[in-house]
């Protein structure tokens, strides 16, 4: 079910006009900033589910965006499906959903079934959907900008118009040098790119103080020549905006943006990480407290887009997919042992035998 | 000659005595000189490589002489020669390096124009670009450690390395730990055949340093002493605990990139004879006569003094032995352990 299908089942109203003073929707439609805040809920759900999962011993890993809703919901609004390509990083669960994977396909990662895009070969949420343009990426920290990039400068050497790159970094990995080659050749070449970092501030254990002596990422895209863009990564609309700009902007031509939304992780690193080896409880619950996801139902409950109820059937609805998302994954099978090799060399090549 | 003030006019000299400017000018000479030598020699079939600094001199012995002898550490790139003889190493170094002999501080193994040497404080560096930028920050990260104040490291490259990830890391990592370092970009305008446009959209490297917390500053590199006062300010910064500098002259390569390049493939003579009116050396010889620092007579005799001891230091050179066969492997191993034996 597309978000189209929810809006019918939940919105108050078919209306752009029904905002409250100062509320500024950037063009988005009520049925838009619905499908927004269904994603932020099925991220939420989703994260969660894998936590209980691994806990439960039924997947071996699984990493948290609890924080990124936001962000990563926005975002994936400003890109255009079946145009633009998606180069996410581990984090983004979000941007995969909001871009149209569903949460079968995420459970079936989580579950390394055969039946996942990847044959159940990759890391638990490292998604790739050739259908609709993302991009398989690897977990060490950059290594999937260069690829962007050359995703990037692909459609321009083949004058492809109207379509961008969509990557995503953490803090972290901007400190890789791959970080700095891909930025500087992006502009020499004016390539159709948005590099968007969703700044949490921990890079797994390592705060921005010791990551970056300027915490302000987006001020090294004056180095390079490109625009930067800051943006508060708990503004859903406010990341949609930003992104939606840099990527119009690249399509037509304009050249790479850097964008760099400050949001924060409230969950471990990953299920493998215990968070209160480095930071202190109090530190997360104060951060806690701007919590983009009920600040958004707020938001849209208090502009009339959405009632108390809708809100409820909303998130009622949200439960049961990734319940039968969950049963449906779970039930398939495992990769079998004799397919380890196929997808390696093309037709029955096998130089190890 | 002994006195420190002259008639000089409209010469802002930052704190530079006589007998400095005229180290300076002389070090810009020898430079020259010794840059021909190794073509020279090249063509002559002496020596297999040489890369050329012409251009760069201005901005190499100004830099040199902020440099502390006996304290700070230079971790140069190849295109250095001016740096490594204003902070002490003699020509006749130059040329045991570049004739590849065996009493050559590398032992004649490395590349020529890669010069170190332990007792000036010269780290020995790769030619890969960038390659050297994270063991200066390395080694200012020791003086850190050890909290060895008064100490900093000058880590040099050209414009071409700034592209590299290893820059960027450095570049990074020297600003979290407020590390005592001076990042000089000598920017010529080509890395090889590559112009800048083609190498960078911004072409004003200084301008990446706000990003990274640190202070920046773009300088002229064809003026000594503006090289001298803008690299001085930094080490002295980051000597007393103010971390790092990005400082970035702008200069000409006047040669091709190497013995081994022929530059008329991607540019005009015409753009080079262009250039060359904007020579650096002349340009200081005219100020230095003006300024009185130095008479028509001075500068005769210093030129011959240079040719000389680079004659001197080329003969020397080439008349020592290379390297025996047997020491290959020595250097290696602690002790006699030869694990391929």
């Amino acid at each position: 079910m597309g978000h189209r299908d929810y809006f019918h089942l939940v919105a108050t109203k078919s209306s752009t006009k029904n905002t409250p003073p100062g509320f500024a929707r950037h063009g988005l439609t009520d049925e838009q900033l619905v499908a927004i805040l269904r994603t932020m809920l099925m991220h939420r759900r989703l994260e969660t589910r894998g936590f209980e999962l691994n806990r439960q011993g039924k997947i071996p890993f699984a990493s948290a965006g609890e924080g990124h809703e936001a962000v990563q919901a926005g975002a994936a609004m400003a890109f255009v499906r079946g145009k633009d390509i998606l180069v996410p990083y581990y984090r983004d669960l979000g941007l995969d959903l909001g871009v149209g994977l569903r949460p079968v396909e995420v459970l079936l990662s989580l579950f390394g079934r055969a039946d996942d895009h990847s044959g159940g070969r990759q890391f638990p949420h490292h998604y790739a959907s050739k259908q609709l343009g993302i991009y398989t990426i690897s977990s060490v920290l950059a290594a999937q900008l260069p690829h962007a990039v050359g995703a990037a400068f692909a459609m321009k050497y083949r004058n492809e118009r109207d379509r961008a790159v969509l990557t995503t970094v953490g803090d972290g990995a901007t400190s890789e040098g791959e970080w700095h080659e891909s930025m500087n050749f992006a502009a020499v070449h004016k390539l159709p790119i948005v590099f968007l970092c969703e700044n949490n501030e921990w890079a797994i254990s390592t705060p921005l103080d010791k990551q970056m002596a300027n915490p302000n990422i987006w001020q090294r895209a004056a180095g390079y020549g490109m625009p930067g863009v800051v943006v508060d990564g708990f503004d859903p609309i406010a990341c949609y905006a930003a992104t939606k700009d840099a990527m119009d902007r690249a399509r037509s031509g304009g050249g790479p943006t850097l964008i760099e939304a400050k949001c924060y992780r409230f969950l471990a690193h990953t299920t493998d990480d215990d968070d209160r080896t480095y930071r202190s409880r109090e530190e997360v619950e104060t951060r806690r407290k701007d919590d983009p996801v009920p600040k958004f139902e707020r938001l849209l409950v208090e502009a009339g887009i959405l009632s108390a109820e809708g809100l409820e059937a909303l998130k009622r609805s949200v439960l049961a997919e990734a319940n039968e998302a969950t049963d449906q994954a779970e039930a398939m099978p495992y990769p079998l042992p004799e397919a380890l090799y196929e997808g390696v060399y093309a037709d029955d090549f096998q130089p190890w035998r | 000659m002994a006195k420190t003030e002259t008639k000089a006019k409209s010469l802002d000299r930052h704190g530079l005595t006589d007998e400095q400017l005229r180290a300076i000018f002389r070090n810009m000479l020898l430079q020259r000189q010794l840059d021909n030598r190794g073509f020279q020699l090249n063509r002559q079939g002496k020596v297999p490589f040489a890369l050329g600094s012409e251009g760069h001199e201005a901005l190499q012995a100004g830099a040199a002489m902020a440099f502390e002898r006996g304290k700070d550490i230079l971790a140069p790139y190849y295109r250095d020669l001016g740096l490594a003889i204003g902070i002490g190493l003699t020509p006749y170094e130059i040329m045991l390096s570049l004739f590849a002999r065996a009493a050559d501080h590398n032992g004649g193994r490395q590349f020529p124009n890669h010069y170190s040497s332990k007792h000036a404080g010269l780290m020995s560096f790769s030619s890969i670009l960038a390659a050297h930028i994270p063991h200066a920050v390395g080694a200012a990260y020791a003086m850190k450690y050890r909290g060895e104040g008064g100490r900093a490291v000058l880590v040099t490259c050209g414009d071409g390395t700034t592209s590299e990830g290893e820059w960027h890391e450095s570049m990074n990592f020297a600003a979290i730990h407020k590390l005592p370092l001076v990042m000089l970009v000598e920017n010529n305008g080509w890395a090889i055949s590559t112009p800048i446009e083609h190498q960078m959209a911004q072409p004003e490297i200084w301008k990446r340093a706000a990003g990274y917390g640190m202070p920046g500053k773009r300088f002229n590199g064809l003026d000594p002493i503006e090289t001298y006062a803008t690299v001085n300010e930094a080490l002295q910064r980051a000597r007393s605990g103010g971390g790092p500098t990005i400082v970035e002259g702008t200069c000409f390569r006047f040669l091709a990139h190497s013995t081994d390049d022929n530059d008329l493939t991607y540019r005009t003579k015409e753009m080079v004879l262009e250039q060359r009116k904007h020579d650096p050396v002349p340009a200081f010889e005219q100020t230095l006569l003006d300024a009185g620092v130095m008479s028509a007579a001075d500068i005769e005799a210093m030129r011959k003094d240079v040719l000389r001891e680079t004659n001197d230091a080329t003969d020397k050179a080439e008349a020592m032995p290379y390297p025996q066969a047997s020491d290959l492997y020595t250097h290696l191993y602690e002790g006699a352990w030869q694990p391929w034996q």
